[in-house]
């Protein structure tokens, strides 16, 4: 709601300002570019291997594309705090989504700047900040919640008649926050993190006695298999997701409760029993309960598990889920793959990959998420 | 206390943070104490008769204020064997209590004979608000047989005076002594990781009050919720916002102690909100949807935040509490 008042209020000219700081820099990163693209394509908006939102310090946030050198390509004005973006697989869209309980999302050219087309959530719904596209870019997915009912929905989109709703479907319950597709099909993943809330009360929790996170795959249209962790986790809230080229599925928890040194990351594989990574209690501890963003390397050896509360980044072998390294950064949270195995970002606007090489933009203090274009 | 007090000073120790101490002794364990000692007159009172009306109501309004003024407190023994929510299972956006109850006395369960074995039945049934349902709720004034009910509720107040009295247990003998001591083996190591859970404490406990106990019934304008207020039925909506204030004010107070200047904010910002909440003459937010009362309960919630505000801006970053973009207010 708060996004829709400031988006009504926007004025023109800074949405001329927009574009202007847009094409200037897709003028810098032309230079770079190849010249023959076709048109609205990624390369057009500058090549970024990865999409972010941002807060800027003197208030005001942002969308941000960011190339595969770690450079800031495109910077585009959001009305209010984003959360996570879904890029289109061909086309240079970016859906922005308002941060939970926002009830807009935007489609964003990100050559231009230009708003294309606006999500509104449904009566009675909200966004929970996270989509997905169809392999083939005619379908958005989007977590949402029914919070009247209670239910976790997942709103399906038409891109190709200007993000039109055409439907929604259950996502398997409460909660559901993180969407991935398993590459090479239409399969989604959805973390139901199974937690209740209500806009009326805030981001308050209103059900965590009960509460019963899953993940729940879905094929056209149908739950296809369901996975709940033993009740004695049930307050282990699986919220983000990350699939490998070879669809193992890992979740990232966050505990919901006093409990300390509760594992905070599990690897899924369909048809089989899900595996909870393995690592010393004090290394669980130092987390503080709070994975924020999962990724695999690029060569799919490693999982890395970030969590800003502690100030930390784990590193997990895939093959057997065990903690390998631990690396100390203020705020961390965004990790997406890279040439370079993985690029991690932090709210102190830092970008650092696992080589060692690091940006640092003073005026950007980077969001949740790092979404691989 | 005393005991404590002893073994503390018995121990080669590092610095301890005066503040912790203070709190753990002036607003955490007499808080536990009153907790106790309330909700075993509330159980000794309903055995000796569970008709509706006082003296049990005495007794239960007795206990719930002492629930209510520690139950910001939401780590360690609280939390142990959810115990908290076995206490007060609300928000219940599902109606989950009176159908548990309802299920119960439909079958008059055996379930209810004794508080050990009612330690297994659902959460939703046991704790405060089930108690209000059968206190007060005019549903369940006559529902199934008056001999269960009248278990029910004896079983109910001693299931709610064995939790209370397992916190205080643990409070005092194991839990003090840890948070007061920052160890290895404490789930404190540093004198720094105790402050960062009392002010955790209160930023949640402001959080619930703005955003549940006046949030919940407020719901928007065109929409309000009064069915949705805490306590309703028994008239204490307004009176856990009242309470749960004068408490988190006490909190606040104790941890800004060596910063006069953030002190006397949150010192203005608490009284403020506590005068507002005076003002609100609508002890269950009954009167939500009528503007002169709704623009009251809202002036009440604006206090609150302001308190937030200034405990988020002012407090956290005295007290080193970690202020990252991300980790401040992740999702």
């Amino acid at each position: 709601m708060i996004w829709g008042r400031i988006w009504a209020s926007r004025s023109a000219s800074t949405h001329l300002t927009a574009i202007d700081m847009a094409t200037r820099r897709q003028l810098l990163a032309g230079l770079l570019a190849t010249s023959l693209v076709p048109r609205h394509s990624w390369a057009d908006a500058g090549n970024p291997a990865f999409l972010s939102a941002a807060g800027l310090p003197g208030g005001g946030y942002a969308l941000c594309g960011i190339s595969d050198a770690l450079d800031v390509v495109f910077r585009i004005p959001l009305p209010a705090r984003g959360h996570a973006a879904a890029a289109h697989p061909a086309r240079a869209e970016a859906v922005a989504f308002a941060r939970r309980p926002g009830t807009f999302a935007l489609v964003i050219d990100c050559r231009s700047g230009k708003v294309l087309a606006k999500l509104q959530a449904p009566a009675d719904r909200h966004f929970y900040g996270h989509g997905a596209f169809s392999a083939d870019g005619t379908r958005l997915y989007t977590t949402e919640n029914d919070y009247e009912a209670a239910e976790g929905r997942i709103g399906i989109w038409d891109v190709n008649a200007g993000y039109r709703r055409v439907g929604d479907i259950s996502s398997g319950g409460i909660g559901p926050h993180d969407i991935k597709r398993l590459p090479g099909t239409e399969t989604l993943v959805i973390a139901n993190g199974g937690i209740e809330t209500h806009p009326d009360s805030g981001r308050s929790k209103l059900n965590l006695p009960t509460m019963r996170p899953n993940l729940s795959y879905i094929e056209d249209r149908q739950i296809t298999e369901q996975i709940e962790l033993d009740t004695k986790l049930h307050r282990n809230s699986i919220r983000h997701l990350a699939v490998s080229k070879t669809s193992s599925v890992a979740f990232a928890m966050q505990w919901q409760g006093d409990k300390i040194d509760a594992p905070l990351l599990g690897v899924h594989k369909r048809g089989q029993a899900p595996r909870l990574a393995t690592a010393p209690a004090d290394d669980w501890r130092a987390m503080q309960g709070y994975a924020g963003s999962v990724a695999f390397s690029a060569d799919g050896e490693q999982i890395a598990l970030t969590s800003p509360r502690g100030g930390i980044v784990q590193f997990y072998d895939q093959r057997d889920a065990t903690l390998q390294q631990t690396l100390q950064m203020a705020d961390a949270c965004g990790v997406a793959p890279t040439q370079d195995k993985l690029v991690i970002t932090s709210g102190t606007g830092t970008i650092q990959t696992l080589s060692g090489q690091t940006v640092q933009n003073d005026d950007l203090l980077w969001d949740n998420h790092l979404i691989p274009v | 206390m005393r005991l404590i007090l002893a073994l503390v000073a018995l121990l080669p120790l590092p610095a301890l943070a005066d503040s912790t101490r203070s709190i753990v002794d002036e607003h955490i364990l007499p808080g536990f104490a009153a907790l106790a000692e309330t909700t075993q007159t509330l159980q000794n009172t309903a055995a000796e008769t569970c008709t509706r009306g006082d003296p049990l109501n005495t007794a239960y309004n007795a206990a719930f204020d002492a629930w209510i003024t520690v139950s910001h407190l939401r780590f360690g023994p609280t939390e142990q064997e959810d115990r908290a929510f076995a206490l007060a299972f609300w928000p219940d956006s599902r109606g989950a209590t009176p159908k548990a109850l309802s299920r119960l006395i439909a079958n008059a369960d055996p379930v209810a004979e004794t508080a050990d074995t009612y330690a297994e039945v659902s959460i939703a049934a046991r704790g405060f608000f089930a108690l209000e349902f059968l206190l007060y709720d005019a549903a369940f004034a006559d529902q199934g047989d008056a001999d269960y009910r009248c278990q029910l509720i004896q079983t109910i107040t001693a299931d709610i005076a064995a939790v209370s009295d397992a916190m205080q247990q643990d409070w005092q003998n194991d839990y003090a002594a840890k948070l007061i001591e920052p160890s290895a083996d404490s789930p404190y190591r540093t004198p720094a990781e105790a402050t960062q859970e009392l002010f955790k404490a209160l930023n949640t406990g402001l959080q619930f009050t703005s955003e549940n106990r006046l949030g919940r019934p407020l719901g928007t304008f065109d929409k309000p919720r009064p069915n949705r207020a805490e306590a309703r039925r028994s008239a204490r909506s307004l009176r856990h916002v009242e309470l749960s204030l004068t408490s988190l004010k006490s909190l606040a107070l104790a941890l800004a102690a060596d910063a006069p200047d953030i002190q006397e904010k949150l010192d203005q910002r608490f009284t403020k909100a506590i005068d507002v909440a005076a003002r609100v003459d609508d002890p269950s937010f009954a009167g939500v949807a009528d503007p002169g009362t709704r623009i009251k309960v809202e002036a009440l919630q604006s206090a609150v935040e302001s308190i937030r505000q200034a405990v988020a801006l002012d407090l956290g970053p005295h007290l080193g509490v970690s202020v990252g973009f991300n980790a401040l207010d992740g999702d």
